[in-house]
């Protein structure tokens, strides 16, 4: 005797609004039905309207907080576009704020998947801790979340000597810090509990579905685009690519603990073999590029992140495209969510498997409709959806 | 008969179970230390307005010098959010700034040839009408 | 008739309702600030000096608030829940030995009641989440059950072993019988720490807020009340709260029992009995900011294969040493 129940728009689980509709028998979840629509803004519709200089400033509002990986796609496609190569300090400098804000976005993760557990505490400490980072990045660029540090042709500001003693100080505390709660979470017997054998992901199903970043490394899989598709100055700092073999909540949360160590590592690493020179090249302020298009990838905190240009040489983009991590993770979390065979999903799970992808949704939302009696799948432009919602009105109103 | 039940304690607490049973509460010596530690709230802004620490290169609000101003219109060009406009006054032309339109990017600032507008660290920008919000 | 009248004054105001509702907003207010501290943060801050009459202020919040019945509701069970929560537990509590060695009330096997009305209030959770017509509510409620059944023989067996010391089901000779040595430090450490988790099972606090959860199903089976019948809801949890500590403080920190100056007892019974209360409700909210909360598989595995093995071997325990 199954009855549906709602989780979403509005539940105190999720950051943002989404819907995901539960069939449940008792206690046991054994279907589920994902929709991600309600936060979509017309970004994309956004940066056309605007010249290059002023779509950095949208580009980083598509996700408070892999705003730092957006920037980078961002300019890195535009400077791709117009031919150019940014200066070496500034590759450096571009990676010390991009791995400081994959340190804040997984510690906030961390945070939160401690309190879909139900353990508070926890997430107090790591967020008291993640005050830190915020600190070092308002010392760095000026605010602490959405940070505007890079512009085309480098970075928008240099750091002094005393910054530098700031940034080693505060990684030492957060290394201490981040060890002892990787100890925590190893030893702790309801954390243990509640997410081990939960949330399966077999290797084959994430390589057949997609999944991209800690859900997929957490599978076996060693994929990550620093290290295949390497970009700003990731080809000279060396680091490890964490993967664990349980594809469970259990191995995604040790990946991204593993992560924040490797990035302590990486600054450390960056800070000590900072090159001298000129942090900016000369742009004009109004690009006009040539024509043609450009496609750019950045491992953001949650996974792959893919930008695509295409110019026709004036000085607005002609199309751009945003294809973010976690709508790429939304089939495998349908998967991960249904019980099948030996394996069954509660109620009590729902909060932390969905948690434990580090869903994004603002960055998700795209309109795609798909026919699977007919088999086939489309897209409607914008001279479709107008004419359906004023028929719609008529009929309604 | 006296069974020495502190023995019976030890064999069942060292088992190795699956679980729930190993090392239970191993948070305990944080717990208790934090007990003794001061708090990490700031009771702003009642009580302790001025531990609120701000760095150097904050970016609040911005200040602009008039004198400095030669009406080139950079940061009319430059600015993302549309929140300057530009007027004309007894000296030449100049900007107004719409804070409640702005985005506090400091592009403006950025791009300057003479350095006219400043960057403060004022971020408290409520108020109750949009003439507040208005410099000039 | 200055019998009667005297033994009216003491149940409505010293030691009876008055005194405990005061008593119970304080713990509440304790536990809140406890809890607070130890997570570096500050409770309650602004109502009164230190916050102390925020749990107060919260309660009179809620009478004010508007009483939504949602329409496919059972009206009489949904009306009368509340109530009977908030009359039971405050009916329990006049058992409490709180001004001497007996309660207001006392009678030959009042241990065994006030076990009995115990259970009774969860069967009364149960009521309250199925008569609100809310799938969420119905998925509380059947959690309330299955952790009924996992807690309740463990919190039995440790009532039991002592009463087993103390050879009497009534309260007032447990209490006295401690007047030589406390049980705690007797051969009841074990039964202790039981008491100690079937209680927080009881009150449904971290790990057991399984049928009360937040993330998962937004509060449970409390989740259509709203207005005067969430404000006796609430109230009633507090004076639980209260109820368990005083329980743990008579069964094994001795009750009211400590030194005093002849005339003026009353005041310093409910002195001793207020701190050991306060002992009790200390170690409870440390348990509250430990774990993560279980999974109620896991709770009835936990109960079932660990909790009442060590439950019969308190009992063990008691009988070979007694």
């Amino acid at each position: 005797m199954s009855f549906y129940i709602p989780v979403g728009p509005q539940h105190p689980v999720h950051p943002e609004p989404l819907l995901m509709k539960f069939k449940v028998e008792g206690e046991q979840v054994v279907g589920v039905e994902i929709n991600v629509s309600y936060t979509h803004r017309g970004i994309e519709k956004g940066l056309e309207y605007r010249e290059y200089l002023k779509g950095i400033f949208l580009a980083e509002r598509i996700c408070g907080i892999c705003n730092a990986a957006h920037t980078v796609c961002y300019t890195q496609n535009i400077e791709q576009l117009l031919g150019k190569e940014i200066p070496p300090r500034a590759k450096y400098l571009r990676l010390i704020v991009e791995e400081l804000s994959r340190i804040h976005s997984h510690l906030l993760w961390l945070g939160l998947a401690a309190h879909q557990i139900g353990f508070e505490t926890l997430f107090m400490y790591i967020w008291r801790d993640r005050e830190k980072v915020l600190d070092l990045l308002e010392t760095i660029t000026g605010n602490r979340v959405v940070t505007s540090y890079n512009t085309i042709g480098g970075v928008r500001r240099d750091i002094t000597p005393q910054i530098e003693q700031k940034i080693r100080k505060a990684l030492d505390y957060l290394e201490e810090r981040t060890k002892y709660y990787k100890k925590v979470i190893m030893e702790e017997p309801t954390i243990l509990a509640r997410t081990q054998n939960v949330g399966i992901l077999k290797p084959s199903e994430a390589v057949e579905l997609f999944a991209v970043g800690p859900v997929l490394r957490a599978s076996g899989i060693k994929h990550d685009v620093r290290a295949d598709d390497p970009y700003i100055a990731h080809d000279e700092v060396p680091f490890n690519v964490a993967t664990y073999d349980t594809c469970d909540v259990y191995a995604r949360i040790l990946v991204r603990v593993d992560e924040v160590l490797e990035c302590i590592e990486m600054i450390r690493y960056s800070l000590d073999h900072l090159p001298s020179g000129s942090y900016r090249l000369k742009i004009p302020v109004i690009i006009k590029p040539p024509p043609g298009e450009s496609v750019s990838r950045v491992e953001a905190p949650r996974g792959e992140l893919l930008h695509y240009v295409k110019s026709d040489g004036s000085p607005r983009p002609y199309r751009y495209k945003v294809r973010t991590p976690t709508l790429a993770n939304i089939p495998a979390t349908a998967r991960m969510l249904t019980s099948r065979g030996d394996y069954s999903v509660y109620i009590a799970d729902i909060p932390i498997i969905f948690g434990s992808i580090d869903p994004c949704l603002c960055c998700t939302g795209r309109v795609m409709f798909v026919d699977i009696e007919k088999d086939k799948s489309w897209v409607w432009t914008y001279n479709e959806l107008l004419k359906y919602s004023l028929e719609r009105f008529e009929k309604h109103a | 008969m006296e069974v020495s039940y502190t023995s019976i304690f030890i064999i069942v607490i060292n088992r190795e179970g699956d679980g729930i049973m190993p090392k239970p509460g191993y948070m305990i010596g944080e717990v208790y230390k934090n007990l003794l530690k001061k708090r990490a709230t700031i009771l702003y802004p009642f009580k302790e307005k001025e531990l609120v620490h701000l760095p150097e290169g904050f970016r609040g609000k911005l200040v602009f010098h008039r004198d400095k101003c030669i009406g080139c219109q950079m940061c009319f060009r430059v600015c993302p959010a549309q929140a300057i406009k530009i007027i004309e006054d007894e000296k030449g032309k100049r900007p107004v700034f719409f804070m409640y339109r702005c985005i506090y990017c400091a592009s403006c600032a950025e791009y300057c040839p003479v350095k006219a507008i400043e960057v403060s660290n004022v971020f408290e920008n409520i108020a109750f009408d949009k003439e507040t919000l208005v410099v000039k | 008739m200055l019998e009667v009248l005297y033994k009216i004054l003491e149940m409505l105001l010293f030691p009876g309702f008055v005194f405990i509702g005061i008593l119970s907003l304080l713990y509440e207010w304790i536990d809140r600030k406890f809890y607070a501290k130890i997570q570096n943060r500050v409770g309650p801050l602004y109502a009164g000096p230190h916050g102390i009459l925020q749990p107060l202020a919260d309660f009179i919040k809620l009478l004010s608030k508007e009483d939504i019945i949602p329409e496919g509701a059972d009206k009489p069970l949904f009306t009368l829940a509340p109530i009977l929560f908030f009359t039971v537990n405050l009916l329990l509590t006049l058992l409490l030995p709180i001004c001497g060695a007996a309660g207001v009330i006392s009678f030959t096997g009042d241990l065994i009641f006030l076990a009995a009305l115990l259970t009774i209030i969860s069967i009364l959770v149960y009521m309250a989440g199925v008569s609100s017509s809310n799938r969420f509510a119905v998925i509380g409620a059947e959690r309330a059950i299955l952790q009924l059944i996992g807690y309740e023989i463990p919190f039995m067996l440790s009532i039991i072993s002592v009463a087993l010391t103390s050879n009497s089901l009534t309260i007032k000779d447990i209490v006295e019988s401690q007047s030589g040595i406390w049980y705690i430090f007797g051969p009841h450490l074990l039964t202790f720490i039981i008491f100690i988790i079937a209680a927080q099972a009881e009150l449904e606090r971290v790990p057991f807020d399984i049928p009360e959860a937040e993330q998962e199903i937004v509060a449970g089976w409390l989740v259509e009340f709203s207005g005067k019948k969430l404000a006796l809801f609430r109230i009633g949890r507090d004076i639980e709260t209260l109820l368990m500590c005083g329980l743990g403080a008579t069964l094994f920190l001795g009750g009211p029992l400590g030194p005093t100056i002849p005339g003026l007892e009353m005041v310093f019974y409910a002195l001793y009995f207020t701190l050991k209360s306060i002992v009790i409700l200390l170690i409870l909210s440390t348990l509250r900011a430990l774990f993560a909360r279980i999974r109620i598989d896991q709770m009835l595995t936990f109960s079932w294969r660990y909790l009442i093995p060590l439950s019969l071997l308190s009992l063990l325990i008691v009988r070979v040493m007694a």
